[in-house]
């Protein structure tokens, strides 16, 4: 009888453990599909997304080649693409050498179709294409005159004018409406999984995280991203890292890096709102969901959207803080009449990350209205130059406008006046360089006079 | 629930923060203060000086049991108030953004100075600005007649203990608040910019080491009836107790005397100083024979609203009767209808 009630308890105690595990990653679920009779046992599948974050990668990585033949090829997804980033790297050994092996997919056809204010008026793949033409016009992607980095506009304009835009406004948005992609259809003819699972999953695989990201914490998943950590990667344990499923990219990676800071906890959160959210879709089992049901799972798509648009906003935050040390570090060197070679590039760098980073932001679901215009004009559509020109616009010819810049004091004031907006707007909470941060511990440290009392 | 926790926190912070001046620590070190005064310069026995200074007459007072009241009311009052009032950092972001604009500033002009120097500067002059706008305000509230309504019911005390420190009216509390958050934005938005973000004060247990000294060497017997005194020549500079006692007398020469906070030298700057005198004692209050009424909690909550509000209809009444006296001499009104 004893040892019957320890046998009991022990497969109880293995069996909760297992279920606890697993619920901490996306995937594998079950087939609901109902009629399918295939052989297919799992309905996960967002090989597209993870190959599209592969083609951005290296995308990124030519960008200082100059070659836009090639940068062209990945962003059309052409075929037989070699993976130039991630690849493997000392003891991390990435699985996949090809894009192909990933699955298939392109970016071009996933931009952000609607208007980029911020650049020049542009819509989406006309701002990426004349971001990459003129990369082309210059050496390592860097354009010293315009102070344009277009490794970093591409990049992070790109992150978000495809992975976040689908994400959040196709499939956590349109497909997300009653009567679109219905669970109890397949997603199209042929397939396996029904067409909400299939949505959900595909927004996942644009989030870039590893599918077992929550069995890791943020200092992890980070490493992962820099490929540090080895160990951590290879959930499967097969010696090598898989670029569909083991791997962080993306905003992914940025959230962990704002995570590790011990202030906020977005992968964590919005992985576990990705895994609630299908957990409620493979209980609706194949049929239709049901009102409760979409209602729980809507509420698991907001926080999602909230956090991942923080996410954005916490990288124009940061990236305004770097600009504003770069800005000052600038005058002292100018004041000294020193070398500002190094000091300018670092600046160009990180301004180009900010403005990425800014018209991403502007790529979601919600019309972002007076804080767009206000971020766009202070930011300004190229970064203040040491002879105090700017560009300020784009002509039709694609060539850039530059006239007298914003005044330099003002330009530095406008850094602080965006990190003051994120917080208002978005309440970010990282905080990564924070240029009001010691003011505010010291404003804490003297502390308030909160009670009536006479001197 | 939350409220009531929130509201004996804040209670018995007041004597548990180093930060607050009726902090536990400082009390004690004003009784050990008043007990050397006693035993060694007044050469009383130890028996008589404890009696002398936990003086229940004083304690136990109708005055001073008001002043508990009132502490335990406004604690309540301001804890729903501050919420709302502008905080020091509010106004410091502005300022500092600012300086910003000011062409022949430039941000982090002076951070190659030592931390050690900017960091001594900004404990001085954090301290001295704070003194100095506690100095003014004081100043300005008995000086100007709505002001004075407000500031009057801390002088109604007619005993002096640490706890009328909190005898206070809410309004005042809030010009004290504004007045805080004003002078520490000021000078940590100057500071910041001028030197960088290495700024920081000299602090033991977390407070202005000036703050501190002010508060260890017995800060809580400004108010109370012992009457310490200091030598002429430090009374210009420091405030003794017994020069605070003096501000609360009501015979007519000590009005408007002796302002300050901590530091006497903007009284003396301003010729207001006046150096302590010895007394038995000194009485204490608004004017003579003042009315037990005085201490209820309608008169000093009530009190100094009915004033403002008279005094608002008075001005409102004599101006109304100066611009009648004015259109009758230019013949714009016509006399008969006036009357």
């Amino acid at each position: 009888m004893k040892k019957t009630f320890i046998l009991i308890f022990t497969i109880f105690i293995s069996f909760s453990f297992v279920k606890t595990s697993l619920a901490d990653v996306y995937g594998p679920y079950p087939i609901t599909l109902q009629g399918y009779d295939g052989d297919k046992t799992n309905s996960v599948k967002y090989t597209g997304q993870m190959a599209r974050h592969a083609l951005h990668d290296s995308l990124k990585a030519l960008v200082k080649t100059g070659d836009v033949s090639k940068m062209m090829a990945y962003y059309n997804g052409e075929d037989n693409l070699e993976i130039i980033a991630p690849k493997s790297k000392d003891d991390f050994v990435v699985k996949q050498t090809m894009i192909s092996e990933i699955g298939s997919g392109n970016l071009s056809g996933k931009m952000y179709k609607g208007y980029i204010p911020g650049w020049g008026n542009l819509t989406g793949p006309e701002a990426i294409e004349h971001m990459m033409t003129k990369a082309g016009e210059v050496e390592g992607g860097f354009d010293p005159d315009t102070g344009m980095d277009y490794t970093q506009l591409i990049s992070k304009f790109a992150m978000g004018a495809v992975f976040y835009n689908q994400a959040v406004n196709n499939y956590l948005g349109k497909k997300m409406e009653i009567g679109q992609k219905p669970n109890n259809k397949p997603y199209k003819d042929g397939a396996y999984y029904t067409g909400k699972e299939h949505s959900w999953d595909e927004a996942f695989g644009y989030w870039g995280s590893a599918a077992h990201a929550l069995t890791l914490n943020a200092e992890e998943n980070y490493n992962v991203a820099k490929k540090k950590d080895m160990a951590s990667a290879d959930y499967n344990g097969d010696g090598v890292v898989d670029l569909y499923s083991e791997y962080t990219y993306a905003h992914a990676y940025y959230a962990s890096s704002y995570d590790k800071g011990g202030k906020t906890n977005y992968l964590a959160t919005i992985n576990q709102a990705f895994i609630n959210g299908r957990e409620i879709i493979r209980d609706a089992d194949g049929r239709n969901l049901s009102f409760d049901e979409r209602t729980k799972l809507l509420a698991k798509r907001d926080v999602i959207r909230d956090n991942w648009q923080k996410v954005i906003a916490e990288s124009v935050f940061k990236y305004a803080g770097s600009t504003y040390k770069d800005l000052v570090k600038l005058e002292t060197i100018m004041e000294a009449n020193g070398d500002t070679t190094e000091a300018f590039r670092t600046y160009a760098k990180h301004w180009g990350e900010l403005k990425g980073f800014a018209l991403a932001l502007q790529c979601g679901p919600d019309d972002l209205g007076e804080t767009a215009v206000k971020m766009n004009r202070m930011m300004g559509f190229g970064p203040v130059l040491l002879n105090s020109s700017q560009v300020v616009g784009v002509d039709s010819q694609g060539n850039f406008i530059k006239d007298q810049a914003q005044d330099w004091s003002e330009f530095k004031l406008h850094m602080l006046k965006i990190q003051k907006l994120m917080e208002d707007e978005f309440g970010v909470t990282a905080k990564s360089k924070d240029m009001l941060s010691d003011m505010a511990d010291l404003s804490g440290k003297i502390g308030s006079a909160d009670s009536a009392e006479n001197d | 629930m939350e409220l009531i926790t929130e509201y004996i926190t804040g209670i018995s912070n007041q004597f548990f923060d180093p930060k607050k001046r009726v902090f536990l620590i400082y009390i004690l070190l004003s009784i050990l203060i008043a007990f050397f005064w006693f035993v060694f310069y007044k050469k009383k026995s130890l028996l008589s000086s404890f009696k002398k200074i936990f003086d229940k007459k004083v304690f136990f007072s109708t005055s001073s049991k008001s002043d508990y009241k009132v502490f335990l009311i406004n604690q309540m009052i301001m804890m729903l108030i501050s919420p709302f009032l502008i905080t020091q950092l509010a106004i410091a972001t502005t300022l500092y953004f600012y300086f910003h604009t000011i062409n022949w500033l430039s941000v982090g002009m002076y951070s190659n100075t030592l931390p050690i120097v900017f960091i001594s500067l900004f404990t001085i002059f954090q301290f001295t600005l704070d003194d100095f706008s506690k100095f003014i305000i004081h100043r300005f509230m008995h000086k100007w007649p709505i002001l004075w309504s407000i500031h009057k019911v801390h002088h109604s005390a007619t005993t002096l203990t640490p706890m009328t420190v909190f005898r206070t009216h809410p309004l005042e509390g809030i010009i004290f608040s504004i007045r805080s958050s004003v002078t520490q934005a000021v000078s940590i938005s100057v500071f910041f910019f001028l030197f960088g973000n290495s700024v920081d004060l000299f602090t033991i247990l977390g407070v202005n080491i000036f703050v501190f000294l002010f508060n260890i060497f017995g800060s809580n017997l400004r108010h109370s009836h012992i009457g310490i005194r200091y030598w002429q020549w430090l009374e210009h500079i420091l405030i003794s107790p017994a020069q605070h006692q003096l501000h609360h007398s009501i015979a007519r020469e000590h009005h408007d005397k002796n302002f300050g906070s901590a530091l006497a030298c903007w009284d003396w700057m301003f010729g207001s100083l006046h150096h302590s005198i010895e007394f038995e004692n000194l009485q204490i209050g608004i004017k003579k024979n003042q009315i037990e009424n005085s201490h209820s909690l309608s008169s000093l909550y009530v009190g100094p609203l009915i004033e403002i509000n008279n005094f608002i209809i008075k001005k409102f009444l004599k101006t109304k009767s100066k611009f009648i006296e004015l259109f009758s001499k230019t013949g714009l009104v016509n006399d008969n209808k006036i009357n």
